[in-house]
């Protein structure tokens, strides 16, 4: 005999909330949209970045394309420098080492 | 691959470019996806993959079984062999040494020498939540929530799509598989995803990676070397750092999925706000907590049969809650202290009501309710039992100890952990709104400012999310 599948129609309420609310999606935001920001955002970042290119590079398995990377990512830290677009990303970071070695016993 | 990586932002460039290549191509869309998810999770062992892929075979064959046949008896037959299926591989990957070693130390306090060999067996990441969803799959088919998944390729991307894979939040197939049945024609919400990927890496890379670096682990490393105020701000601490870690990995699954075009539902909502230990409850890890609801407490009787069943039900719930984050007697403890307190809770509720009544009751239970979930965490963070033990009782002495690990900015960062528990919703809603109205290339360039931000001020290298090992 034939087994007859049943069908069951899908729970109409949902177990839980939405967590980016209805009221929320009204925006007008397309796959196309999505690449474009992405894209963009990851250029602004190895502009802003770019002292922590070759650590990241590090991060890879070894490879043959490894290394000419490093080499790129060096001279474009250099490049960055020359620009000064590395002068945030170091500001940053002298900020933070001093707010980790600030103690209660200094007087700032 | 962890989010907050390079590795994983060209992975995204790349899985973005493809959804944008496929726009109006749905099911070679999906396709692309379950690649990416298992290309995603082969980044860890690419041998995990074959127990992904098994565990969505089993899921999918069950449904189907339990689908075809109106026989209940049969039906009752495929889930409970498929569920035994799904906690076995939990149980060997994850729980077969926990067994092994319980097995050990209960032979030695009976006096036997002989000792059984440990299996050493590699934990697969996110095996507890890609069983997890296997198991609500087969339950809601059985149960009648959810349709019989015809198609393949969306149970293989509702076992493995990789923004909820490894850590969450835990999707219900009655969610989110009726969102692969067909295109969806809302736009995505581009602005609010933003601020969830910025926010979630702020949380994560700045206030998680410091407090633990800085003062939670060595802490909780030689809890004896410190005094009580350094052990309470380090308990404070591995509050905030646990919520903005696992919270932060949870806000940006949310916010990749939607940049990819689907829904996922809540996973936190200000827990360190509740008043009551059931409140947290529905604010903390959201969708484990419904899921332990749905699949372990109403099907043990819930409340239905009288106050002594109900509290039994309560503590076996949040015993086995802590058992699934780890093998070890000090996850069963945390799981007791939720159990013991959710039962307590029920027991003083005709007195205490469910909500305070007055502003000045509001803030003394939250306050209580804090210290009593950090005492939990206590156990939840040791290395051990012991270890636990010996951080408890630390805080009976050496109070006028000064700090030693705890620094102001370690001070400030728990502070800005926990006004952010307190925040109006309303301020995310109009943070989305102001984004909204900028230009992609316009979104794109600030979140890359702020990427770039964050990582400047976060420490070097990215540590694992807390909840990779559960």
């Amino acid at each position: 005999m034939v087994a007859i599948e049943r069908e069951h129609a899908p729970a109409t309420t949902a177990a839980s909330a939405d967590a980016i609310p209805l009221r929320l999606r009204r925006g007008s935001g397309s796959p196309r949209q999505v690449f474009a920001l992405t894209l963009i955002g990851a250029i602004v970042l190895a502009l802003f970045a770019s002292r922590d290119l070759t650590s990241w590079l590090n991060r890879f398995d070894d490879g043959p394309i490894i290394a000419p990377l490093q080499h790129v990512a060096t001279e474009w830290d250099d490049a960055m420098a020359t620009l000064g677009l590395v002068a945030p990303h170091e500001g940053l970071r002298l900020a933070i080492h001093r707010l980790l070695d600030w103690q209660w016993s200094d007087r700032r | 691959m962890l989010f907050p990586t390079s590795g994983f932002l060209l992975f995204f460039l790349v899985v973005a470019a493809a959804m944008m290549l496929l726009e109006t191509r749905f099911e070679a869309k999906k396709a692309v996806l379950v690649l990416a998810s298992y290309y995603f999770y082969a980044q860890w062992d690419w041998r995990f993959c074959f127990l992904l892929a098994f565990s969505s075979a089993l899921s999918y064959g069950a449904g189907r079984l339990i689908g075809a046949t109106a026989d209940q008896g049969r039906r009752r037959l495929v889930l409970g062999i498929a569920i035994t299926l799904h906690l076995g591989l939990l149980g060997v990957f994850k729980y077969l040494d926990f067994f092994v070693l319980s097995a050990n130390r209960l032979a030695a306090l009976l006096g036997l020498s002989h000792e059984l060999p440990f299996f050493e067996v590699l934990l697969p990441v996110g095996i507890s939540f890609f069983t997890f969803h296997g198991i609500s799959y087969i339950t809601d088919v059985y149960r009648g929530d959810v349709a019989v998944c015809r198609n393949p390729l969306d149970m293989a991307l509702y076992m493995s799509f990789f923004p909820q894979l490894v850590a969450g939040p835990i999707v219900r197939a009655a969610y989110f598989l009726p969102q692969l049945a067909r295109p969806s024609k809302e736009p995505i919400p581009i602005a609010p995803a933003l601020i969830l990927i910025l926010g979630g890496l702020f949380k994560k890379v700045v206030i998680a990676n410091y407090l633990a670096t800085g003062l939670v682990d060595p802490v909780f490393a030689a809890p004896t070397s410190y005094g009580a105020p350094d052990l309470l701000l380090a308990v404070y601490g591995y509050a905030v750092q646990i919520y903005c870690d696992f919270s932060a990995y949870s806000d940006m699954a949310i916010a990749l999925a939607a940049l990819l075009g689907f829904r996922f539902p809540a996973n936190f909502n200000q827990p360190y706000r509740a008043e009551r230990l059931r409140e947290f409850w529905q604010r903390w890890h959201i969708s484990l907590s419904t899921w332990l609801r749905d699949y372990l407490y109403k099907p043990l009787g819930g409340n239905r049969h009288g106050r002594l069943k109900t509290y039994r039900n309560l503590m076996l719930t949040m015993l086995l809650g802590g058992i699934w984050h780890g093998a070890g007697w000090k996850f069963v403890a945390w799981g007791a202290l939720h159990g013991g307190g959710l039962a307590l809770e029920r027991l003083v509720e005709p007195w205490l009501g469910r909500h305070s009544q007055t502003k000045a009751a509001r803030v003394i239970a939250t306050f209580i309710l804090f210290h009593f979930v950090c005492l939990a965490w206590i156990f939840f963070r040791a290395e051990d039992f012991a270890v636990a033990r010996l951080y408890i009782a630390g805080f009976g002495s050496g109070w006028t100890d000064g700090l030693q690990q705890a620094g102001p900015f370690m001070v400030a960062l728990i502070l800005i952990g926990m006004v952010g528990q307190f925040t109006p919703p309303a301020l995310f809603e109009r943070a989305a709104a102001a984004l909204g109205r900028m230009p992609s290339w316009g979104l794109g360039a600030t979140a890359g400012i702020v990427v770039a931000a964050i990582n400047a001020l976060g420490p070097e290298g990215v540590a694992p999310f807390i909840y990779f090992r559960f």
